[in-house]
């Protein structure tokens, strides 16, 4: 086994331009592995990480009626609950509602959340009320479709318990920048106690954003939905990108693979004489197909070299920096960042590298096993077809 | 004197569209141990199909090659290529010398495959350079050597291992007459000193001087075997 990578070495460096190719093709399609899957990780990565801080933390623990997926359904999801019952527990209540910003009429879910939580990310501390108007915050993507601004105020009508309307302005006091469009869109957050009192609710909630502490007993009237089961999802996102990328990652290697293929089907017929030669020389046509082997599989050790040597400069860069991704991919209705910071895990980097060396062995082997059934006669001669 | 090379009755056919050639037609011969012997005939004659068949690079359709006790037709593949590296040297018309290794790689190359210690390798590929008169090639690519030097580097190459057979397929084919000349007074010399049995195959005068046995083929049968240029030994 020595002996062939010692020979596979001599021949591969020997061979010149045509092994620099190989491994530059080779070690282009690692890099470009590594790229693409390390971006999706970090994609993924950040989605999830974005949509916990942003929406759901660990869990939320729902009134029996709420279906957030039937906008009828907030009408009646509400309930009386004790504060004290749910220490760990953040809770929000739903009402829908109406602007009209600049003349037109828009349908929008009012959220009510206290102004002092700290489980979400939402910048709630800007909801302290204020005397004669309602302080409320929105997304960017609400901001875009009201054309709204920050300290610009706006009509808001609603119904209370009983029915009846009201209205009264509510003043944009921040526009919060989030990947987690489902926060955002069609929604205005305002001061929970504040929308309590709003439609006469008192103490009451349609869900509760559970913390990291929070362990579930089973409360009447109320439907613990956990992180995975709301992580669904985006794990059915990722798992469809997974797929994706896997076919990706295939195509990348198999052009790679093609190229080292190639390469060794035309050695195994340009180089008969020097089959011939090793044979009369003293090798075992078992050992020249595992020479032949060894300089398919070495040179994926060369492009995981190559690689390293220009791929980890890139791609360190490339994973502290991260890449921008321009506003309009915010609109995809996918949580999706505008820098997003790719993930090289060692568990990704030892795979491919694992599967590259594998892939270029077997590759590489299937030519050469022709050689087990060379004559040495015709092969000295270069006579084989 | 030891019998090396044993044929007897030794028949080779080759497949030929529906039919056959027969390239070895009951061939009989035995070499001793240090003989500086050749095989000579016309092109087709069988002389080339003969050293494949001692070489252990091919085996007879009918008939008993044993070269050094072993019966060639009868050894595994890693048998025969056991014979070859630590016993059968060859020489071939165009020198086939590993393009990518340099001088002193492509003469070691044998030893390598026999596992020989780093620091005895290096001496015995410097002896043999020396022998051939190269020692100061030793880094050169095969592409940098004039026709000579290559097949010097091939006889290098054949004699590092010490073995008991060097076998050799035209050698001065591709030399002009000067180096034709002192390739095989190397031979000569290295089949003195070491008892090398050297057979060959040509059809070039100038080799034929030089041989002490001279087995004529035709057509795949020896018309002639003759010791000494004039001492006829066998027909």
């Amino acid at each position: 086994m020595k002996l062939a990578f010692t020979l596979a070495y001599k021949n591969l460096m020997g061979a010149g331009l045509r092994t620099w190719l190989n491994v530059g093709i080779l070690a282009f399609a690692f890099i470009l592995i590594l790229f693409y899957n390390g971006l999706l990780d970090g994609w993924n990565q950040q989605a999830k990480l974005d949509t916990i801080n942003w929406e759901i933390g660990y869990g939320e623990l729902r009134v029996d009626s709420y279906d957030p997926y039937d906008p009828f359904s907030i009408h009646d999801a509400h309930k009386e609950y004790n504060s004290e019952a749910f220490p760990m527990l953040t809770p929000i209540l739903i009402r829908q509602a109406s602007i009209y910003p600049h003349g037109r009429m828009l349908s929008i879910a009012l959220k009510g959340i206290p102004s002092d939580q700290t489980q979400l990310e939402l910048p709630t501390s800007f909801l302290t009320p204020e005397k004669g108007t309602i302080p409320a915050i929105i997304g960017k993507r609400m901001a875009e479709a009201a054309k709204l601004n920050e300290g610009e105020e706006v009509l808001l009508r609603w119904r209370d318990k009983n029915g009846t309307f009201n209205a009264m302005n509510v003043t944009i006091v921040k526009i919060f920048d989030s990947d987690v469009g489902s926060i955002d869109s069609g929604q205005i957050w305002i001061g929970l106690t504040q929308l309590q009192a709003m439609t006469g609710l008192s103490n009451e909630a349609t869900y509760f954003i559970a913390n990291k502490a929070y362990s579930h007993q089973n409360q009447q009237g109320w439907t613990f939905v956990n992180q995975d089961k709301l992580l669904h999802n985006i794990n059915e996102i990722i798992a469809t990108k997974k797929v994706s990328g896997s076919i990706m990652y295939l195509m990348l290697l198999a052009i790679a693979l093609l190229a080292i293929f190639d390469t060794q089907v035309l050695s195994v017929f340009r180089r008969q004489k020097e089959i011939g030669t090793y044979i009369a020389l003293g090798m075992t046509r078992r050992q020249v197909v595992g020479l032949f082997t060894a300089e398919g599989s070495m040179y994926s050790f060369l492009a995981m070299l190559v690689g390293t040597v220009v791929g980890l400069p890139i791609l360190s860069y490339l994973a502290i920096k991260g890449i921008s991704f321009p506003d309009v991919t915010q609109g995809m209705g996918v949580t999706m960042a505008s820098r997003i910071f790719p993930v090289f895990g060692i568990q990704l980097i030892m795979g491919t590298m694992v599967l590259v060396i594998v892939s270029a062995t077997i590759v590489s082997f299937l030519p050469a096993k022709k050689i087990a059934n060379m004559n040495p006669v015709e092969a000295l001669k270069g006579k084989l077809q | 004197m030891e019998k090396i090379i044993s044929l007897s009755h030794v028949t080779k056919k080759f497949e030929v569209g529906d039919g056959y050639f027969t390239a070895i037609n009951d061939v009989s011969l035995s070499f001793n141990a240090g003989e500086f012997a050749g095989f000579v005939g016309p092109s087709g004659s069988g002389k080339t199909t003969l050293l494949n068949i001692i070489g252990s690079l091919d085996s007879p359709t009918q008939g008993q090659a044993m070269v050094m006790g072993k019966d060639i037709a009868k050894l595994s593949h890693k048998d025969s290529a056991k014979l070859r590296n630590f016993h059968i040297g060859f020489i071939f018309q165009v020198f086939n010398l590993l393009p990518v290794y340099t001088v002193f790689e492509n003469v070691e190359f044998a030893l390598l495959l026999q596992d020989v210690p780093k620091d005895e390798r290096k001496k015995a590929v410097m002896d043999a350079l020396e022998w051939v008169g190269l020692e100061s090639m030793a880094s050169k690519r095969p592409d940098k050597l004039s026709g000579g030097e290559g097949q010097r580097v091939a006889i290098a190459r054949a004699m590092v291992k010490r073995p008991k057979i060097l076998l050799a397929d035209e050698p001065t084919a591709n030399l002009d007459s000067a180096n034709a000349h002192a390739i095989l007074k190397t031979m000569k010399t290295l089949n003195k000193e070491l008892g090398t049995t050297f057979l060959f195959s040509t059809h070039d005068e100038k080799v034929m001087t030089y041989l002490d046995r001279t087995v004529s083929l035709k057509d795949g049968k020896v018309v002639s075997d003759v010791m000494n240029k004039n001492q006829k030994v066998k027909a």
